[in-house]
Parts: C-alpha cells; structure tokens; sequence
C-alpha cells in the first residue's frame, strides 16, 4: 500500500517543485523573497506585475497545454491501437494553425479577440471531421486519412504564407508556428479553458471503451462498445482540447507522443490507466521545457516548439527502434 | 569504364576555361550596363523601393514618373494624401523593367538580383540608394536623388525645411527629459543606430533602449519592460497594415494596465523610411510626450 503511495507523491512533489521553478526563472531576476512577499501582499509594484501577469499565467498554460497534449495523446494511441498515434497525426494541430493564421492575418484578430482561439477551434474541429468522415471505416484509413488532412491544412499554411501582406508578415506567421508560452496572459488562460476543460470531458468519457477496444474493434462492438460515438468523442475532444491549446501558443510537437510511453512502463498497458497519468507527464514535461527554453541562454527567444520537436526526436528514433525489435521479422 | 571517366574528366578540364572565359564575359557586360550615362533630367523614372516611391513623389512631377511600388501607396495616403494619383505601380520584378522602358532605374541594396541584371543588360541606368538611419544620412540621400533626377533646388529645399523645424526642436528643448522605449510587442530592441532613437533624441526625450540591463539581447521580454520603468512606451502605427501578432502582443493586459496613459503612437512610414518629414514625426511625438502623466510609472 505504502509502496504504491510513493510514486505518485514524488510525481507531485516534483510537479510543485517545477511550478515554483517556473515562478522563479525569468529575463529579469527577483529575489525569491520578494517574490514571496509579493505573493501575500497583493499591490501594484514590480515583484507583483512580474509574478501575476506574466509568470503565473504562464505556468497555469504551461499545465493546461501540456495536460492536453498527454491526455489526447493517450487517447489517440488507445483509439488508434497505435504506439506513434498523437495530435498531430490527425491534422488536428494543422487544422487549428491555420484557422489561427487566418484569424491573424485577415484581421479578425483585431475586431474581437476570441477570435484567434475561436477559428483555431473551428480550424481544428474541421480538420478532425474531416478525418473522421473519410477514415471512419477503420484504424489504418483514419491515420491515412489524418495524414492527408495534415498535407491538406499544411498547403493552407504554406498558402497563407505565400500570400502574406509583407515579408515581416510572413515571418510572423513562420516564428509564431514555433510554438511559445512568452507574454502569454490571463487572456488566454480565460480564452482556452472553457474549451480545454470541454475537450477534457470528452476525451475521458472514453476511458471505458478504449479498454475494451485493446481486445480489438469486432471483439469490442461485441461487448456493447459504440465505436462510432468512440471516435466522435476522441477526435471531438482531440480538437478542442487541443485546438485552443494550439490557438493560444502555437503548434507543440512531441509531448502527446512522448507522455503516454512514458507512464506506460508504471501504469500498465491498460489505456484506462495511462489516461491521466500522461496527462500529468504531458504538463510535467511542457513545464521543464517551458523553464529549459527561459534557463538556455540565447539573444533570441528559443521557441518552445522547437526545443519539445528537438528534444522529441530521439525519443522517436527509439520509439521506431524498440519496435522494430518487437515485431515479428 | 576506367577510360570512360578519364575522358569526362580531361573534357571537363578542358571545358573549364571556356566557362571561365563565359563567367567573366557575363561579369564584363554587366559592367558595361551599369556605367550607362544617366539623363540630366530623366523623364521616366521607375522606383522600386518604398522609400525611394516617397522621396521621388516629392522632387519631381507626376508625369516624370514611369512607376512606384505597390507599396507605396498606403504610405503616401498618411504622409501625403493623394500624391500618387495616376502613378502607375510596379512589383520589382524583372518583366516591368522591360515593359515600362524606364530611364533611370531607382533601387535598394536589397532589389531583386535578376531585375538588376536585366536592367543592366537592356541599356537602362540602376542607381542603388541606402536607407537613411539618421537625420544626416536623410541629408544625404535626398541631396543625392534631388542631383539624380534634376531637381536639386527642390531637394536642397526640404532639407532646408527639415533643418528649420529641427533647429526649432533643439532651440526650444522641454522641461523635463523623459525616458521612452519602443514596444511593439515583439520585443526588438530599437537601439541607437535607428532612426527612431535619433527623432527620439530630437523630440528631447531619452531612448532607454540602450541602457537595459541585459543589452547584450537583441529582444527584451516584458518583465525587462516593466522593471525599467520607461515614464512612456512608444507603439508604431501602421495604418496601412493589416493588424498583426505583433500588434495583439503589444496590446497585453498587463501593457494597458500598466502603461495606462503612457502609451504613444508614431507614424510607422515616417520611422521605416528616410524622409525629411521625419522632422514632423520629431515634432509630433514632442507634443505626445507632453500629454504623458508626469512622474514616474505608477508601480
């Protein structure tokens, strides 16, 4: 009993330790004390402005994106019966930069300010039906099909690039599709938690018949499963939680991949039991990269998306080796 | 097989002068084309570069003007509304030298290379001018495009009106210096070396830019913004751009909040280009200093 306490415990005492981490580091440094006094006398000076207009919602985005990456991951990699299953297989991350794009660079942005997270939930949620609709007779013609939605919503991105007002403009779009949490506000905390929590709500009201489809999907349908309304709920909440995730910081590779084989080997294989657990690694794991990209010294902000992509990719190379080992030759 | 690959080599090392030979004739006629005499007073002017649209719409008559950059025209509707009424517009690009025929070709360092190529070969004259970043390189460079296209006086002129309104600025400095920055959301440092710092300099005001604590950066975030305590931030206006991510990131709730009253904005085209209207954007943001709250920032 002891024994199966101190796993979770650590994971949190870690967790807590990274968030005041996250408090801590910054471009401008604050003495810890201050920062604290800060924290329990609430006025308007420096250590205040500093700590709850821009830290603390950035460690609060931090956990929410993070957590949405790992928890569609892990559904993703349930549903699909497939260990390289994540957000962006599906052309849902795709979906969401370019409505986001759209929203930016047509000037939406600027009327009303939901606007950005909104067509990025709309991007996505269209890129997940689209998926849905062609590939919903199977697994194998739903990753196809997120691969061609993926091509779809790239040619969109690449066509908006091609036709942005001006050079600075392009280079907007391009460093903005790197993904980052900077300057990040309450705005977009308040702008993308409705959405998150709604997707979250979708994606765990699956954890049941992902269990029973790992016996496979005629064996699951016989135990009562409705695969259809599975899927819909999966991509559904893939693309909201995910979509504003996307819609308010960019596009960030690799942690809904990574989360889930991370736990597997504590939790199980059950896709029931991975569930949270990645998404707790998914915000674990965005929160050290988030404090990672502050810590390495660089003239120039070094975009979140590209240190997760950097840091993702051997992670994948293993991932491709162990199973090539595992399969039958 | 051995024979073979022997035989390509030799030939290939036989081919070399002649390319050689081909690469430097290339080279050659280039030069020639450059050294084409330019027209005391060319009559079909092509620009094609922003700020050079502006400084030609100034010195010379319309119907002097073969072309300006479809750029420019949101520009002169702040600086100069109506200026460019029934000027033709190019891209830049190559096929335009060659359709419009110009006489004098106006270009900036970064004009594409096969236009410039083109332009030597067909016969035309290209005249590369710099970008200005100071009011002496202002100076210098309408001097040089009043002497291009025939119409020194005028040029001669608006320099001297600029040195007026400028000598007007420094002659009646303000009470109070005040420590302003550019903050466009992005976080690039606009330090000194830009022309923004020097028609800051000459509003009275003091660019904190250069003396951030970490000026090795070449951006700031927003925690270095609020910790210097600028009395104002200063926001470029691009009322001809569509609204960008930069802008949205400008306009964080914690800049509204705390630089309630304390933010400024300036004539981006006045900022970007070179021109002796720069003068007006001194004056201009003198008088936007003056509405700023006095004493410092509130936190």
């Amino acid at each position: 009993m002891v024994k199966r306490l101190i796993l979770p415990v650590v994971a949190v005492l870690v967790l807590l330790a990274c968030c005041l981490l996250s408090l801590l580091v910054g471009r401008v440094w604050i003495d810890p004390a201050v920062l604290a006094d800060g924290l329990t006398t609430p006025r308007t000076d420096l250590a205040w402005l500093i700590l709850f207009e821009l830290r603390v919602p950035r460690t609060v985005l931090a956990l929410l994106v993070g957590g949405s990456l790992g928890l569609s991951g892990a559904v993703l990699q349930g549903l699909l019966r497939n260990p390289l299953a994540d957000p962006g297989l599906l052309g849902v991350t795709a979906g969401a930069s370019l409505g986001a794009v759209i929203a930016i660079y047509f000037g939406l942005s600027a009327s009303v300010a939901l606007v950005t997270p909104v067509l990025g939930i709309i991007g996505a949620v269209l890129a997940a039906a689209l998926t849905l609709a062609i590939g919903r007779n199977g697994t194998l013609t739903m990753i196809l099909a997120g691969a061609a939605v993926s091509g779809l919503m790239g040619a969109g991105l690449s066509l908006a690039l091609n036709f942005a007002p001006s050079p600075y403009a392009a280079y907007e779009i391009t460093s903005w599709l790197l993904g980052s949490l900077a300057d990040r506000g309450w705005d977009q905390v308040l702008l993308a938690l409705p959405f998150m929590l709604a997707g979250w709500a979708c994606l765990i009201a699956t954890m049941r018949d992902l269990d029973a489809l790992t016996l496979g999907e005629v064996q699951a349908e016989s135990l009562g499963v409705n695969l259809g309304r599975t899927r819909l709920l999966a991509l559904a909440g893939t693309a909201l939680a995910v979509g504003s995730a996307t819609a308010v910081c960019g596009s960030i590779g690799f942690i809904g991949l990574m989360a889930p084989h991370l736990v597997r080997p504590f939790v199980g294989h059950e896709p029931r039991r991975v569930l949270l657990p990645a998404a707790f690694v998914g915000a674990l794991l965005l929160l050290v990269a988030d404090i990672a990209a502050r810590l390495i010294p660089s003239s120039l902000e070094l975009k979140l998306g590209v240190l997760t992509s950097l840091a993702g990719t051997p992670f994948f190379f293993w991932l491709v080796l162990r199973l090539r080992r595992m399969a039958p030759s | 097989m051995r024979a073979l690959r022997a035989s390509v080599a030799a030939r290939a090392g036989a081919l070399a002068p002649v390319l050689l030979g081909l690469l430097l004739g290339a080279c050659g006629r280039e030069d020639v084309g450059t050294e084409v005499a330019i027209p005391a007073k060319p009559m079909r002017i092509m620009s094609t570069n922003m700020c050079t649209d502006l400084l030609l719409l100034m010195l010379v008559p319309r119907d002097r003007i073969a072309s300006v950059t479809f750029l420019a025209h949101d520009a002169v509707e702040v600086i100069m509304p109506g200026a460019d009424r029934g000027v033709a517009i190019n891209h830049g690009t190559a096929e335009e030298v060659v359709a419009q025929q110009p006489d004098l070709i106006l270009a900036s360092p970064w004009s594409t290379p096969v236009m410039r190529q083109l332009a030597a070969s067909t016969g035309a004259p290209l005249v590369e001018i710099d970008s200005a970043a100071s009011f002496a390189d202002i100076r210098r460079v309408t001097r040089q495009m009043g002497d291009l296209v025939g119409e020194p006086a005028r040029a001669e002129a608006l320099v001297a009106e600029m040195d007026r309104k400028l000598a007007d600025l420094a002659a009646n400095p303000p009470a109070q210096i005040r420590r302003v920055v550019v903050w466009e959301g992005d976080g690039n440092l606009t330090g000194s070396g830009t022309l923004t710092d020097e028609i800051i300099r000459a509003a009275g005001a003091n660019n904190i830019a250069g003396n951030f604590p970490a000026a090795r950066h070449a951006t700031y975030s927003m925690e270095e913004l609020l910790q210097a305590r600028p009395d104002a931030i200063l926001q470029g206006e691009s009322r001809f751009n569509p609204p960008s991510l930069r802008e949205s990131a400008g306009d964080h709730r914690l800049i509204r909040t705390a630089f309630k009253g304390r933010r400024i904005t300036y004539p981006a085209a006045l900022h970007a280009c070179g021109l002796p209207q720069a003068a007006d954007a001194a004056r201009q943001l003198r008088a936007e200093i003056a509405r700023v709250p006095s004493g410092p920032a509130p936190w």
